[in-house]
């Protein structure tokens, strides 16, 4: 892959193979990264990276214990646990963005990895949404309602609202997902202060 | 369509789509719980589910309240108790019960609705009501900015079940940038205000122009 903006999928997993499988499925979408160990995943690990695809069970750090390292270390990356047996609400409540039940089949894949980054730019608009509502609402607050008539730049931000609202709604279906719900909901409190 | 005229007779709720999502608005004591709750009471009167998201109260007083006020055991409620710690969450006769750590815990939160929603749906509940109460309190926990995306994405969830939301904030605790911003994440507003020893409510957003104050 050499375009510069494919986004970035580490692939955490012990067993070649596999992961070369995997990145055989990947890499014409996406920049893929192959890290063998928990170790070898948090040096590969930088801002760069979108979505991480984290084995369970590896020698060495546990999946687990690299989540954690991963999101104290403030990058804004999504995690997709890989485990081979079926979970429940239990692994969202752990922190994992995601889940992946071996063997994978390439379509559930990309699926997954599509979605998690669906997540992202999810997140990315409500962030411009709220920057933009509070700029509206700063507006109205200083100024008279004939004046904001006549603003043009009050006019645009409504616009843009407006256009950012249909966006929303139409990204992830519009949250109606179980699991889309709770991971946005978890991302609200990390990553985006400014 | 719900229709909300047994509660409040205004003719802007008599048939409010479903995924609709209300901020009912006013200072302190003049009856936004209450308002609230009664709406989700004539739902419950009607067949319907109901989630209550309680910043304040205990999930068996929450639960007793609301049988008192349905005058029914028989109802079908989920509660997310962000107050007790109780570890005895669970289910049994049509409830409900989540315990989230604490107001400022939105996954917790969302978790627990996520799993009354998916009671009340099994139980066969397919239309509901949610209330949460409050955002003032969520708002000392958690920043604004947060409080907004949270009520954002919540209004989404509620959206794609068709369920109808309310959501309380005192509009005496905030500043009224606070208040513009957080409106914004609803499609409308109920206010209520205390005026010469009664009780009044009007709505505003949902009809081009705000109603006329009628007393609740």
């Amino acid at each position: 892959m050499s375009d510069p903006d494919a986004p970035v999928v580490l692939i955490v997993e012990d067993e070649p193979d596999v992961a070369e499988t995997y990145n055989l499925w990947l890499r014409d979408d996406y920049e893929v990264r192959m890290a063998q160990n928990g170790d070898e995943a948090l040096d590969m690990l930088d801002e760069d990276v979108d979505v991480v695809l984290l084995d369970r069970m590896m020698p060495g750090l546990s999946g687990d214990e690299v989540l954690s390292r991963i999101r104290d270390s403030g990058f804004e990356c999504r995690v997709a646990m890989v485990t081979a047996v079926e979970p429940d609400f239990d692994i969202l409540e752990m922190g994992f963005d995601s889940y992946l039940t071996k063997p994978i089949r390439s379509e559930q894949l990309h699926e997954t990895v599509g979605n998690l980054l669906e997540r992202s730019e999810y997140d990315g608009l409500l962030q411009e949404y709220y920057s933009l509502v509070e700029k509206q609402a700063t507006l109205e607050a200083t100024k008279s309602s004939a004046e904001l008539a006549e603003s043009e730049e009050y006019a645009d931000l409504t616009d843009r609202i407006n256009e950012l609202q249909d966006d929303l709604s139409q990204t992830l279906g519009g949250i109606e997902d179980d699991e889309d719900f709770i991971a946005t909901l978890r991302g609200l409190g990390n990553g985006d202060e400014h | 369509m719900y229709d909300l005229t047994n509660v409040l007779d205004i003719e802007a709720l008599e048939s409010v789509r479903p995924g609709s999502n209300i901020l009912i608005s006013g200072p302190a004591m003049t009856g936004k719980d209450d308002l609230a709750y009664e709406i989700l009471a004539d739902g419950t009167r009607q067949g319907q589910g109901a989630v209550i998201v309680s910043t304040g109260d205990r999930a068996d007083n929450v639960i007793a309240n609301f049988r008192d006020r349905t005058g029914t055991d028989a109802v079908r409620l989920g509660v997310v108790d962000c107050v007790s710690d109780s570890a005895n969450d669970g289910s049994g006769d049509g409830i409900y019960v989540h315990h989230v750590s604490s107001p400022g815990d939105l996954t917790g939160i969302g978790i627990g609705i996520t799993k009354a929603l998916e009671g009340l749906h099994e139980s066969g509940a397919q239309q509901g009501r949610l209330a949460l109460s409050s955002l003032s309190t969520m708002l000392t926990y958690t920043d604004r900015k947060t409080v907004f995306k949270f009520c954002h994405v919540l209004s989404s969830r509620l959206d794609a079940a068709g369920y109808l939301g309310l959501f309380t904030i005192d509009s005496a605790a905030h500043d009224e940038q606070t208040l513009q911003v957080i409106k914004q994440a609803f499609d409308g507003m109920i206010e209520v205000r205390e005026q010469g020893g009664t009780r009044q409510a009007r709505v505003v957003g949902l009809t081009s122009s705000p109603s006329e104050w009628v007393e609740v």
